[in-house]
């Protein structure tokens, strides 16, 4: 007999619950600066104490679980601009946090006596941050601030969500690469070090891979249905 | 990242595909990757994108695709066809599939029937070895040349230059310069003072 839970979480299931049983949503929460110890409240009060729209909370939390792309919400503004601040909450944890982060590790784990194979190693890394460094400095500099005056009603400019679903290219995978190089080419004793950076560059590849997920199924999703409501066009 | 069979389920019944999906995870043959297609049109889009190896397909559901005409269309000979039948079917249509799957087979038969159909598919071994030419390109590429530069140094034509590159990203898996680097340096092709980035690092 094997048993597996079905259906999605709702807005009256226990927040602790919700987490127990799926540890990736842990991030979600902090992402949203959301406050642990909240005992046996449900997953709308907890929002409402730490002031997150639970609509938007709810739809991360089932992409990341189900996969599901049809968020239920009826108010955009609300919803968009809590996307807003999850998304450049996320790309301030990977770009100031994870991401170093991995890099510090990864320095350690590096073989001494290997000099000019570390120094390619690292300039790969290197390479690779700051390319997720414009990636996600274009979606703030260019497409929140978009965003934010379709939502104040500020005038059609020349740019439209389309442009940005255009180039949005896949962040994760040149980390994918980079992972599997190490993995095929960098001779080293099994350490414990270089298991913990595989481990969390794996980890951060999902990661990055759900932040994708919400920015293309969820977020430009809504901005084109926003941009339909206000200007009548598809962009 | 490199995968050894290409499945494509095609079948209008999501229990049925999902069964026939599950059951292909047991069996765990080596490596696989399966894709699952519920109409026709989907199916034709599936096969002109990429190498499938084999299809196991509906009879009754796609009446309209032959397998002449897949296997023509397509190009791929070596395409394996696997009837799924979940009713009974005319015998003279079943021959003309490579094997037929039926709904009550258990999981060791049909492991059998698809290692039998690998075994007979020609293997393209995996191998990542580099031509002498190739090799000498990674350096040129390195080193931060054009493809002209290279062409010119190597007495090629920027043609040539193209395809060898090409062949090396698919035998390598590696896309990025930096990543080639890396490859270059752990097989000693290259020393790191000669790449002019990183010695100004």
């Amino acid at each position: 007999m094997s048993k597996i839970k079905i259906g999605k979480y709702t807005e009256a299931d226990s927040m602790s619950n919700l987490i127990c049983e799926n540890y990736p949503a842990l991030l979600v929460l902090s992402r949203f600066g959301m406050k642990l110890g909240f005992r046996d409240k449900s997953i709308h009060e907890v929002c409402s104490d730490n002031g997150v729209d639970t609509k938007t909370f709810l739809a991360i939390v089932n992409l990341l679980l189900r996969g599901d792309t049809k968020p239920n919400y009826t108010n955009y503004d609300v919803f968009i601009l809590s996307m807003i601040s999850y998304l450049h909450n996320s790309h301030n944890y990977f770009v100031n946090y994870r991401l170093p982060d991995i890099r510090e590790k990864l320095t350690n784990a590096l073989q001494q006596e290997l000099k000019d194979l570390n120094k390619a190693v690292l300039y790969y890394f290197d390479e690779y941050v700051s390319e997720v460094r414009n990636h996600m400095s274009y979606e703030e500099k260019k497409v929140f601030p978009y965003v934010r005056s379709l939502i104040a009603d500020k005038g059609k400019g020349k740019y439209n969500i389309g442009i940005f679903s255009k180039q949005h290219n896949q962040v994760e995978a040149k980390l994918t690469e980079f992972k599997s190089i190490i993995i095929k080419y960098y001779e080293t004793e099994s350490t414990n070090e270089i298991d913990n950076v595989l481990f969390d560059i794996f980890n951060c590849e999902s990661d990055l891979a759900l932040h994708n997920a919400v920015e293309d199924k969820l977020f430009v999703p809504a901005i084109m249905q926003l941009e339909l409501i206000k200007y009548g066009k598809k962009s | 990242m490199n995968v050894h069979l290409r499945i494509i389920v095609a079948e209008s019944s999501i229990i049925v595909r999902n069964g026939v999906v599950s059951v292909l995870q047991q069996i765990n043959i080596n490596r696989i990757e399966v894709f699952e297609i519920d109409d026709a049109e989907q199916l034709r889009n599936l096969l002109c994108k990429q190498k499938t190896d084999i299809l196991i397909i509906n009879p009754l559901m796609f009446e309209n695709v032959s397998l002449q005409q897949i296997r023509k269309e397509y190009a791929n000979s070596q395409l394996k066809c696997v009837a799924l039948q979940t009713s009974l079917i005319d015998n003279s249509t079943l021959k003309n599939y490579d094997d037929v799957i039926s709904l009550y087979d258990s999981n060791e038969y049909i492991k059998a029937k698809i290692n039998n159909l690998v075994s007979e598919t020609e293997h393209t071994a995996n191998n990542e070895s580099l031509t002498t030419r190739e090799k000498e390109i990674i350096v040129c590429v390195i080193k931060g040349m054009t493809n002209k530069q290279i062409a010119d140094e190597l007495c090629l034509s920027t043609h040539t230059v193209i395809s060898h590159r090409r062949n090396i990203t698919s035998k390598l898996q590696i896309h990025s310069t930096s990543g080639l680097t890396i490859y270059a340096i752990v097989n000693k092709l290259v020393e790191l003072n000669e790449i002019k980035n990183y010695s100004q690092r």
